[in-house]
């Protein structure tokens, strides 16, 4: 499968960042129904589902290259966005060989894996077309690659990574590469237990979301992966949205109105997974983001108008929580004129096939 | 007692002897000794302290019934004393730790570096409210904060100090508060007194 990439788009400065017709129709929409609030939302990540995105476990589309130069420039300014505490160095296997043999297999254009053999041990040889590089290394021995495995492997993957230990019936987030965030800090969040990160999320610890949630993951097993949708919104294409740099993009959400909230504002939606890894018996959480813009939605009717159903009944701790209140008016006015108030399907496919002009 | 419903700051317990230990170190923040107070923790730690340590730090109140007392002048010299200690601590030591937040975070991350284990250690806040606080944006740490808005002492934004607490950093997050809207920093408040 050959994928157009477009190695140039940006994702801060002039955010030239666009969507070509496929990649809106493949995005993760995620309101099944015009109304939203938290719950356990986690189901099998098998290869199938209402958007292309869960054809394969790890999504490869035509903003990787430009996406991997974004964590680059982020990784530069802030080595601290790339963390991985002294006993994970199982787990940072674990995951290297998760996302080659994934890539390898589901995009053979893109990437080769050569393997001399599985075990520790053996030479591998690792190709990444779209990036330009070959390496070939030791599997097992960290000296042979140019940095620790885990930076390694998910500098060349889209998304952010965390990495949670399991003991004491909890999870630890004992490491993380974490460039492209919904407003959460890798550098204070580290070491945490599951209670402790999700502290601030409103209304999900009294009813009882965490607790359950906690329950089914500690049960996670190899080989079955699991996944959930979260979503929020962002001012611009911009993937570093993290508490570090936010006075550079808090300035942009009192710049919204009306007329431009069509193209500044984004829905941002996390497709988090969620993997059992077999030798660290650690669990590997990716959260792929895709960004579309309001305008980007609402070529495709169902969506712009479901959004505005959302949007406006959204519960006031949900708004403050997402950082939404200072710009929801505007976004709200400027969706307004997408819905016409008639009833939806329930559900979250496009219900189009080819996108209208722009 | 500081009681809160910020779900990643720990509850912190009323000290009583971990019968289960057998070498008992008990660590005191002077300005948290209320007058009478030290009396009634050695009532506590009495069945203990035959076996027990007291470091009474910044101040000069008596110790009686407190086992062998130590006198230090202050955070940092705990902190030292860990680090250079050349007895080995091990699975049959307790320590208690009495004193304000930023106190208890950080003879606690002293202790787990040489050894102990959560279990092993038992924090009791006193005294006064103040938050230690870290700013997300230039990594500083301020100390002694009281009100709602501080000045970060690395980059001088205004942070708006959240309910988010961080065990490793014995800290609890501040976020520039007038970053949407440069300029625009609401009343500040005295919050923890
Ligand atoms: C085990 C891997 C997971 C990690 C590392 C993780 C991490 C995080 C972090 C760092 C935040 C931001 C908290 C903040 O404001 O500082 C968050 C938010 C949240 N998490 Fe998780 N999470 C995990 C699994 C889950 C699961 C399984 C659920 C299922 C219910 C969940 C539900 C949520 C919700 C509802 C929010 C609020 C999101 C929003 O409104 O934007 N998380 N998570």
């Amino acid at each position: 499968m050959s994928i157009a990439f477009k190695p140039e788009e940006t994702f801060r400065g002039d955010y030239s960042y666009r969507n070509s017709d496929a990649a809106v129709l493949r995005f993760p929409f995620p309101f099944p129904e015009d109304r939203y609030m938290y719950s356990v939302n986690i189901e099998p990540h098998v290869r199938s589902g209402p958007s292309d995105v869960f054809l394969r476990p790890f999504d490869v589309d035509e903003h990787y290259i430009a996406e991997c130069r974004d964590k680059a420039i982020t990784l530069e300014r802030d080595p601290g966005r790339c963390q991985v505490l002294p006993h994970m160095m199982m787990a940072q296997w674990d995951t290297l060989e998760l996302l080659m043999e994934n890539l390898s297999a589901d995009y053979p254009e893109q990437f080769s894996l050569i393997k001399e053999g599985d075990d520790f041990g053996s030479r591998w040889t690792w190709i990444n077309r779209p990036l330009g590089i070959e390496q070939s290394f030791i599997f097992g021995n960290a000296e042979t690659l140019p940095c620790e495995p885990f930076e390694y492997i998910t500098r060349q993957a889209q998304g952010d990574f965390a990495i949670c230990d399991q003991r004491d019936d909890n999870l630890f987030m004992d490491a993380g590469m974490v460039t492209s965030q919904a407003d959460w800090s890798l550098e204070f969040d580290v070491g945490m237990s599951f209670m402790e990160w999700h502290g601030p999320v409103p209304l999900a610890h009294q009813t009882g979301v965490f607790e359950r949630a906690l329950k089914y993951l500690l049960m996670l097993r190899l080989g079955q992966p699991v996944r959930r949708l979260n979503w929020t919104m962002s001012i611009n294409p911009r993937l570093d949205t993290s508490p570090e740099s936010y006075p550079e993009w808090g300035p942009d959400r009192a710049s919204v109105t009306p007329d431009n909230a069509g193209q500044k504002v984004h829905l941002r939606v996390e497709l988090q997974t969620l993997w059992r890894l077999p030798r660290s018996n650690a669990i590997l959480f990716p959260i792929r983001c895709y960004l579309a813009s309001l305008e980007d939605l609402a070529r495709v009717p169902k969506w712009g108008a479901r959004l505005h159903r959302v949007l406006s009944s959204l519960p006031p701790q949900l708004v403050e929580y997402k950082g939404l209140t200072r710009y929801l008016p505007a976004a709200l006015e400027w969706l307004a004129q997408h819905d016409d108030g008639r009833e939806l399907p329930v559900g979250t496919e496009p219900g189009i096939t080819t996108l209208g002009p722009r | 007692m500081l009681h809160s419903d910020i779900k990643s700051r720990p509850t912190y317990t009323q000290l009583e002897p971990d019968l289960s230990g057998s070498q008992h170190l008990l660590i005191v923040e002077g300005d948290t000794v209320l007058p009478g107070r030290l009396d009634s923790l050695a009532g506590t730690f009495a069945p203990v302290e035959e076996n027990l340590h007291t470091w009474l730090v910044g101040t000069q109140a008596g110790g009686l019934g407190l086992g062998k007392v130590w006198r230090l002048p202050g955070v940092a010299d705990v902190v030292d004393a860990f680090a250079c200690a050349t007895r080995g601590y091990g699975i049959g030591d307790r320590l208690y730790v009495q004193g304000t937040e930023p106190f208890l975070w950080s003879v606690a991350k002293a202790a787990a570096i040489i050894g102990f284990s959560a279990e092993q250690i038992h924090l009791h806040h006193a005294g006064s409210l103040r938050r230690r606080v870290w700013c997300t944006h230039c990594h500083t740490v301020t100390e002694d904060v009281t009100t709602s808005i501080a000045s970060c002492a690395g980059c001088h934004r205004h942070l708006l100090v959240r309910d988010h607490f961080s065990r490793r950093l014995g800290a609890f997050m501040g976020v520039m508060v007038d970053a949407e809207a440069p300029g625009e920093v609401p009343a500040v408040e005295e919050s923890f007194a």
